[in-house]
């Protein structure tokens, strides 16, 4: 099949078993690939109910029909699962050169099935498949197995792998690739280690088959040509995500101290420009990407280096926990990365706790005696190992994540758990940007910025405004955003280059030989949005309205400082802004596809 | 006794999608957007002569800004 790597693979790691069949061509018509085939996978096989940590469960990897080929950034890879952070569907992304590996290996998913009885890393090797003993590499940080699999096995192979936290069933572990890039969101490395896979490695040498060569070439050199000419492309190299700190420190969207706030009055050391003279040494890109915006820093104080900080990290784990030092910002990522744990979820869980601290819910003898203060970078440092070996009370206690260390020590501290569907929000503070509120409220995985980001929308049409251009616009970008996830590619060329999305059309047409516009690939994007609506739906009996609720803090408790001081989103706004998605998407009022939305996407068969 | 203004992306639908446009120096960068209508808060980056800087910096003769906003998001 043009475009794809034409089998599914499938490892079960309770018997050993590998099985590889085509990939079926009504599959890759109705879900294309990436996240539309986890979402697919995940709902048709995942009988519901199963424990996110049992054998039930599977892990779904997938590339996508751009993935591997000359398409600027064509190299995102999809991990798909239900979460063990919230119950429901995750699904993470990663960069790299993995997808491009599985591609070449003839394969478009891995499904990794069952549970190993003993720690093993999965080698694909074209055709040669094998199970080996991991005991050596377990307990092991993911930097440091990535490196030992390199070294054993070449440097051809691509690995992803998971650290001490997945294996101690941390629900918000990573799954590492590259050095430190990660699938970072909703425990998929957290369903890796529970089926004692340490890691899996890939090499492949097909070739991957085209329907027209030479259009390919044509679309694909138009969109590089597209990117070397956007004048956004300097700046964005030299800074990469780095370059909103300053930005959302302005406009008051950088979460301060568990998101009390959204400016961060010693964050100047934070910036961009900062980061680049003080810590940066290198760009880094992912496969194929013409504008390089990974960044790896070394940090001379503690003799480490990262790839990173991105953004989110800075924000989460920097002014979050209020530590303004660009060099402990990238050791915390580092520590991260090793230990084997998301920073935006780490990041969000220990600021609660530091909030818990400050206020009297925690006390010294519930924190082992570390001072829990906002700016104690040592205990940071401390808690992250902690947190990965679930040691002692507090080291137990945040595992668990915002959410249920909530729910456990209460006394009001459910108040200040910034999370929704119990997946912690990233890095943008919503007191008031209502239209990136209900993206974090309404994100099918959680408060992932991911699936739709509208602060600049916000800023153009008016933050408070709330009316249905907006939920409209939000809408959209749920649908396009994961598309680059669906597709196998980096959105970032797209939204950061300003390249015109029409270019992608072309380049798709002339791999997969088939004819598709944006208005058939949204279709495909709303089937996905709504059958992972159905799942969560489906694995929770309470499903609905409510989950979809943000923190109480962007309603009730306006910033004290900084730009957005004394602004907040009213809780009628909220309200409104849900009856207004749930109407334009076909839902009925507690959120759930009605049945003429399901019967028009073809999902109808799924509900009984 | 001017500088040139470049504008990146949405920032050029403020100034009837001109890419280009010449100021007077002396202004800081915030003032010479205020005067074309242009507002600041989304402008995420402000290049001056390809080397970052804030938005009140004081516009020299013969400076190239580049003004950029942010779209999309990580």
């Amino acid at each position: 099949m043009n475009g794809y790597g034409g089998n599914i693979l499938r490892v079960n790691l309770s018997t050993g078993k590998i099985t590889k069949t085509p990939t079926p061509v009504e599959l890759a018509r109705d879900y294309i690939g990436g996240r539309g085939f986890g979402a697919y996978f995940l709902f048709n096989e995942v009988p519901a109910g199963a424990d996110p940590l049992g054998p039930e469960n599977k892990l779904i990897v997938s590339s996508g029909p751009l993935a591997g080929l000359m398409i600027p950034g064509a190299g995102k890879c999809d991990f798909t699962c239900k979460s063990p952070l919230t119950g429901g569907y995750a699904s993470a992304s990663v960069g790299g050169l993995l997808t491009a590996e599985i591609k070449y290996a003839g394969l478009d998913s891995i499904i990794l099935e069952g549970a190993s009885a003993k720690p093993v890393y999965l080698v694909i090797d074209d055709d040669h498949i094998q199970l080996r003993d991991a005991s050596a590499l377990w307990g092991k940080g993911s930097i440091t197995v990535e490196k030992i699999l390199k070294d054993e096995l070449g440097e051809e192979f691509q690995i992803a792998c998971i650290g001490p936290a997945g294996e101690n069933g941390v629900p918000y572990a990573h799954i590492n690739h590259d050095y430190g890039r990660q699938a970072g969101r909703g425990g998929v490395g957290t369903v890796m280690g529970a089926k004692k896979l340490k890691a899996f490695a890939i090499r492949g040498t097909r070739a991957i088959p085209v329907a027209d060569l030479d259009a390919y070439r044509q679309a694909g050199m138009a969109l590089y040509k597209a990117c070397k000419d956007s004048e956004g492309l300097g700046p964005w190299q030299n800074l990469g995500t780095t370059m909103v700190v300053s930005w959302c420190d302005e406009i008051g969207a950088l979460p301060t101290r568990n998101f009390a706030a959204g400016s961060f009055a010693e964050g100047k050391t934070l910036y961009g420009p900062v980061i680049r003279e003080q810590i940066v040494i290198t760009d880094k890109g992912c496969f194929g990407c013409p504008s390089p915006c990974g960044k790896y820093s070394r940090m001379k104080r503690y003799g480490t280096r990262v790839e990173g900080p991105e953004y989110e990290t800075i924000g989460m784990v920097g002014s979050n926990l209020g530590i303004a030092d660009a060099q402990d910002v990238a050791q915390i990522n580092f520590l991260c990365d090793e230990w084997g744990v998301d920073t935006i979820s780490a990041g969000s869980t220990i600021a609660w706790a530091m909030e818990c601290y400050e206020k009297g819910i925690l006390t010294p003898a519930d924190t082992d005696g570390l001072e829990l203060k906002f700016g104690n970078v040592p205990a940071v440092f401390t808690l992250i190992e902690k947190i990965a070996k679930r040691e002692g009370n507090l080291g137990a206690l945040l595992a668990e994540g915002t959410k249920r260390a909530a729910q456990k020590i209460g006394k009001g501290s459910e108040q200040f758990a910034i999370q929704v569907k119990g997946m912690e929000q990233s890095a943008y503070a919503t007191h008031n940007a209502t239209a990136m509120l209900l993206a974090y409220m309404t994100a099918d995985v959680g408060a992932h910025h991911n699936r739709a980001w509208a602060i600049t929308y916000d800023l153009q049409v008016g933050r408070e405004l709330v009316g249905a251009d907006k939920v409209a616009r939000v809408i959209w970008l749920q649908h396009v955003r994961p598309m680059f996830d669906t597709l196998g590619a980096c959105r970032l060329q797209w939204v950061e280059l300003n390249i015109d999305l029409e270019m992608y059309i072309p380049a798709l047409e002339a791999i997969t030989g088939v004819k598709r516009s944006w208005q058939d690939l949204e279709l495909v994007s709303e089937r996905i949005w709504n059958l992972t609506r159905l799942y969560w739906a489906r694995e929770h009996k309470d499903f609905g309205r409510a989950w979809d609720m943000p923190s109480p803090r962007f309603y009730t408790e306006p910033p004290k400082t900084g730009t957005t001081a004394g602004q907040i989103t009213k809780l009628e706004d909220v309200e409104r802004m849900l009856d207004m998605y749930y109407a334009q998407r076909g839902w009925d009022a507690n959120g759930l596809p009605k049945p003429e939305t399901l019967e028009r996407l073809g999902l109808a068969n799924l509900v009984a | 006794m001017t500088a040139q203004i470049k504008l990146l992306g949405i920032l050029k639908s403020y100034v009837g999608n001109q890419s280009q446009i010449e100021v007077n120096a002396g202004n800081t960068v915030r003032e010479a957007m205020r005067a074309l209508n242009i507002p600041s808060e989304l402008v995420a980056l402000v290049l001056v002569n390809n080397t970052p800087q804030t938005k009140e910096y004081c516009l020299q003769a013969g400076d190239v800004v580049m003004l950029m906003a942010v779209v999309g998001g990580g």
